[in-house]
């Protein structure tokens, strides 16, 4: 791959992972099991579900960059100074950077809900959490079906914001990727994306599979009264 | 010559990407290549020159990021000064023998506006000017606007470069697959908004290859008047072997770009991924191609930030709705700066299937000119209806008109001079499609023929500004038949000459000819019949008349614009059953022994219109605020405790408050006839905090606490410190709520504590949000942290239980 090359991949409906109704529900601050959720709900569950069908569009753009020198490399000066990220980033020599975005109409549709039902609302920023989510979790596991034959591997993302990766880093992850020329994504002063329901992250390259990734993230985050935090090992 | 003058008889050629021919002559990535017209003047220049030697007519400046949110004001200015001399050294030495022109090239900010963003479009406005302003004194030919992805950022480039500078201007927008722009607006409606800013060219760049952008380009060819740029890119970037290569060779680019020369496209180039030798080559093919004649298409349409709005033979619904006249609620809503209540007249009239929105929030007592604006831009926040601005205050009206996102209809101008010097020069710098009534320093002409004459008169006027007579919509004035029986009469004569001999479209106010008489709905439906026959284009009317409604599906479906008569079949149903009958269906209750339980369970259900038709049903012999205390708040306190005891969940606990809160429609209703009652328990103000847009959670605690009582004034999201102190002081409030979602935000909160504490120091402050800690929020100096709705009812109850104390 051309380290100056911004890529851009989309997605259609079908070929992301399919939806994941009980996270969307975790997202919607709803702690119970699935058969708590009584008719009127989950009448209102479907409305949304279907209003809000085809309001999707996929979006990543990403690019693969060689580490030469963690330290002093230029063009990846975010690399420093986050103890996770350097963890994580431990053994690779390249990484995948890439912002995803599944666009401006949920936030639209959440906003008007907002005037006209906050279940709605509630719902549907919930289900548009949960459909970024899934786009990142399907475009890693593209890359990382990619980089088989290289006999490559992927360490897990990461994103600004996690641990003690500084949210300010966004502005070099923006720098890097020109996602809004690329895909529509926008960076507010705050560091705020627009549309809201995007992700910028990294994942490391190496030699070595990685090991699971599949352990609590929620263990890395330091807001530990966060009412999403999963339970489990701590 | 200039550049004007040559795209008159020929076909213009762009240059091509600029990105990648200096991403090969070696930019780094994250640097900023701007600065290399400074560093590396001789990559630049032997960049533009190949382009002029392979036989483009225009380059653009290498200054597609440089604005002021990039560089400073001193850099700016060099850096655009320094691209503009490496154009011209190209321009000097190039070998090509073409007429060459030399474009400043202005890309997107790279932030998004508000409502989705954080940036200010007056801000974005002030932006493009500053590097309009330089560009214009290096002697540029022209303003070359490209890769807008977002209609709102386009008007604002568009506005700048009008503002300072005389240089023809050229848009081109970014589209994706869907052929929308990435914040949804259609070819159709980008047309609309920028014929009507008066730009010079328009049309498609980057993000697609030739192909893909085929649907765009017909849509373009179908509705511009203007010659249409394309500039797509060379495919899509795969990656071979390690090298980065676009999948549309210059061959297959080059027959692809002569197809759509062929159709209609004058001004063509490429963008990413294109070099030299696409240029040269489609140039090369096109040079025995006549280029086609751009015509006048002579549409009538307005836009929203989605669509265009397209008048033509189906007649086009203007909701009147959202206007104070004879409305006490409307007004009230009015003087309390209550947004949402305006904001859902329109959301029911979208629901009924109008067209376009009439926006009057004329009322003496209010500044109508930041109401006017605040309220366009909240609906077009939730509502892709294009608007229709309806004032009388001129000042009110070009500051709506400036901050629309799309081209608006205005109401209205008329055939007085005065009036017609005050509104064309509006219509001419931003564009729309202005309502011509039909009266003029004389008043309101009795006969048809009259009024036709003012009608000439208006036309006329307008050409003098240059606004085309596809821009005006005459309204030839409903007058009520009570008051003068041949009025209709005239109204409909003077209508049916405009339309069909000066060739106008028309507009009417329809239910004014009821005026004084009983039964108007029906009078109304017939009018609105006649007039349609009579060659009405647009009727701003109420969608909730049944009649009216009857009337448009069935001179649809009886004048061959509804076909299969589908739109008849699918609409008719809900307005057959006359308005008494369908109140009669409704389940208001089902034979259940124990009315009162019912509401309660209906509440703790989250049976919204369940609660809803009980409590209607309820209030005929229970005092309202016996249902409240005894009911509607034990409901909600079982929810409540559901909640805090983690047996209820968020989105339960918000079914139950929608449920309570259609129950308090009614009951506020009821209490409006007996004012000196209220259920109020005190006033909370409640904002996110500046530079946070977050306001899910924020509005899920108005929620609640109006639910328990609480007269709450929501400031919004993004809200400044002290924009918050004075909504605090204005109101007399106990309590402030503050949300904030970001770490980056929470410094905000501070501030706004600071100062409420100044200013006043009596309020208690509440903060939440995701980030917060009650630790945070001490350290801040808030009096409260809650962590979720229920915990700031139960502060401010206690509050508010204390002051009563004392």
């Amino acid at each position: 791959m051309n380290e100056n090359t911004v890529f851009v991949k989309k997605y259609r409906e079908n070929e992301i992972l399919p939806g994941n109704e009980s996270e969307i529900w975790r997202y919607a601050g709803f702690l119970g099991s699935s058969s708590e959720i009584d008719g009127e709900l989950k009448h209102t569950f479907n409305e949304v579900q279907n209003e809000i069908g085809g309001m999707f569009s996929y979006k990543v753009c990403y690019r693969r960059m060689k580490i030469a020198d963690r330290k002093k490399d230029a063009s990846l000066p975010f690399l420093a100074g986050s103890k996770a990220l350097s963890a994580l980033l431990k053994d690779c020599d390249e990484i995948i950077i890439f912002a995803a975005t599944v666009g401006l109409e949920i936030d639209r549709y959440i906003a008007k809900q907002q005037k006209i039902s906050p279940v709605k609302a509630l719902l549907s920023n919930a289900y548009g959490a949960e459909r970024i989510e899934n786009l990142c979790d399907t475009f890693c596991e593209d890359i990382k079906n990619q980089l088989q034959s290289e006999n490559r591997f992927i360490t897990r993302r990461f994103s600004p914001g996690y641990g003690d990766f500084p949210l300010e880093k966004q502005k070099e992850m923006f720098a890097l990727l020109d996602p809004n020329r690329q895909i529509g994504i926008s960076l507010n002063e705050s560091l705020l994306m627009s549309p809201s329901k995007s992700v910028t992250a990294i994942m490391g390259i190496k030699n070595e599979k990685c090991e699971s990734t599949s352990a609590n993230k929620c263990n890395e985050c330091s807001n530990k009264s966060c009412v999403f935090r999963k339970q489990g090992n701590k | 010559m200039t550049v004007l003058e040559y795209m008159k008889n020929n076909l213009v050629r762009l240059d091509g990407g600029m990105g990648t021919m200096l991403q090969k002559s070696g930019l780094l990535p994250g640097e900023l290549p701007e600065r290399w017209n400074i560093t590396h003047p001789e990559k630049i220049t032997d960049i533009h020159r190949q382009y002029f030697d392979a036989g483009s007519n225009i380059v653009n400046t290498n200054t597609f990021g440089a604005n002021c949110l990039k560089f400073g004001d001193e850099e700016l200015e060099e850096i655009i000064k320094a691209a503009v001399k490496n154009a011209e050294a190209a321009r000097n030495t190039s070998t090509g023998a073409q007429v060459k022109f030399i474009a400043l090239d202005i890309g997107p900010l790279g932030r998004l506006l508000k409502p989705y963003g954080d940036f200010d479009f007056d801000d974005a406005v002030e932006c493009y000017a500053k590097t309009v302003k330089i560009g214009a004194q290096c002697g540029i030919d022209l303003i070359f606007i490209e890769t807008m992805n977002d209609s709102l950022d386009t008007k604002a480039a568009v506005l700048a470069a009008k503002e300072n500078s005389d240089l023809p201007i050229f848009v081109s927008n970014a589209y994706g697959e869907d052929g929308c722009l990435m914040t949804g607006a259609s070819p159709a409606a980008m047309v609309a908004l920028l014929e009507g800013l008066g730009v010079n060219a328009i049309g498609a760049n980057c993000s697609l290859g030739p192909a893909e952008l085929a649907g765009v380009v017909s849509e373009y060819l179908k509705y511009s008047s203007l010659p249409v740029i394309l500039k797509p890119n060379a495919g899509l970037p795969k990656s071979v072997d390690g090298k980065t290569v676009y999948d549309v060779l210059p061959e297959e680019f080059s027959d692809l770009m002569c197809d759509y020369i062929k159709n209609g496209i004058r001004i063509f180039g490429g963008c990413c991924g294109t070099n030299p030798e696409y240029i040269r080559k489609t140039v090369q093919k096109a040079k025995n191609i006549t280029p086609k004649p751009v015509t006048d298409k002579n549409i009538t349409m307005v836009s929203s930030y989605t669509h265009a709005v397209i008048f033509d033979k189906s007649p086009v619904l203007i909701g009147e709705r959202i206007n104070p006249t004879g409305k006490k609620l409307f007004k009230e809503a009015l003087r309390n700066n209550d947004i949402d209540y305006i904001l859902n007249e329109g959301l029911k009239q979208q629901e009924k299937g109008v067209h376009i929105l009439d926006v009057n929030v004329g009322l003496p007592e209010i500044d109508e000119k930041a109401m006017l604006e605040k309220v366009c831009f909240e609906l077009q926040a939730i509502i892709d209806l294009p608007l229709q601005i309806d004032t009388t205050n001129i000042g009110a009206m070009e500051t709506a008109l400036r901050h629309y996102n799309g081209k608006a209809m205005i109401n209205s101008v008329n055939g007085k001079e005065e009036n017609m010097r005050e509104i064309f020069p509006l219509v001419k710098k931003y564009g729309g499609l202005v309502v011509c009534l039909t009266l003029d320093e004389d008043g309101i002409p009795e006969t048809a023929e009259k009024r036709v004459e003012i009608a000439k008169k208006i036309i006329k006027t307008a050409k003098e500004y240059g606004i085309s007579k596809k821009d005006l919509i005459f309204d030839t004035l409903a007058m009520t038949v009570s008051a003068d029986n041949n009025s209709a009469i005239a109204t409909l004569g003077a209508l049916n000459t405009i339309k069909n001999e000066l060739k106008c479209h028309t507009s009417l106010g329809v239910s004014n000819v009821s005026f004084g008489l009983p039964h108007r709905d029906i009078l109304n439906g017939a009018f609105f019949t006649l007039a349609l026959e009579n060659g009405l284009s647009a009727a701003i009317m109420n969608p909730n008349s049944n009649e009216m409604m009857k009337s448009y599906y069935a001179f649809k479906a009886l004048k061959g614009l509804d076909e299969n008569c589908s739109d008849f079949i699918e609409n008719i149903e809900n307005y057959a059953i006359s308005q008494s009958s369908a109140t009669a269906n409704s389940p208001v209750s089902e034979n259940l022994p124990d009315a009162e339980s019912e509401l309660q369970r209906a509440v703790i259900k989250g049976l919204k219109e369940k609660a809803g038709s009980i409590v209607s049903s309820l209030l005929e012999n229970t005092d309202p605020l016996e249902i409240v205390n005894s009911q509607i708040i034990p409901a909600l306190d079982i929810v409540g405790k559901g909640f805090e005891n983690k047996t209820m969940y968020l989105p339960q606990l918000l079914m139950s408050a929608e449920a309570a809160s259609a129950a308090f429609e009614k009951i506020k209703i009821k209490m409006k006839e007996n004012p000196t009652e209220t259920v109020s328990k005190g006033k909370f103000v409640i904002a996110t905090v500046k530079g946070d847009i977050h306001d899910i959670g924020k509005n899920i605690v108005k929620l609640i606490m109006e639910n328990y009582g609480f007269e709450v004034y929501d400031l919004g999201k993004d809200v400044a410190p002290e924009k918050i102190v004075e909504e605090a002081i204005r109101t007399n409030t106990k309590l402030v709520g503050l949300s904030a979602l970001m770490t980056t935000t929470v410094p905000a909160m501070a501030e706004t504590i600071k100062h409420l504490r100044e200013k006043a120091p009596y309020v208690k402050v509440i903060v939440g949000g995701a980030v917060l800690t009650k630790e945070y929020a001490d350290s801040i100096g808030a009096d409260f942290y809650a962590k979720d709705a229920m915990e700031t009812v139960r502060y401010s109850m206690e509050v508010m239980e204390n002051e009563k104390a004392v």
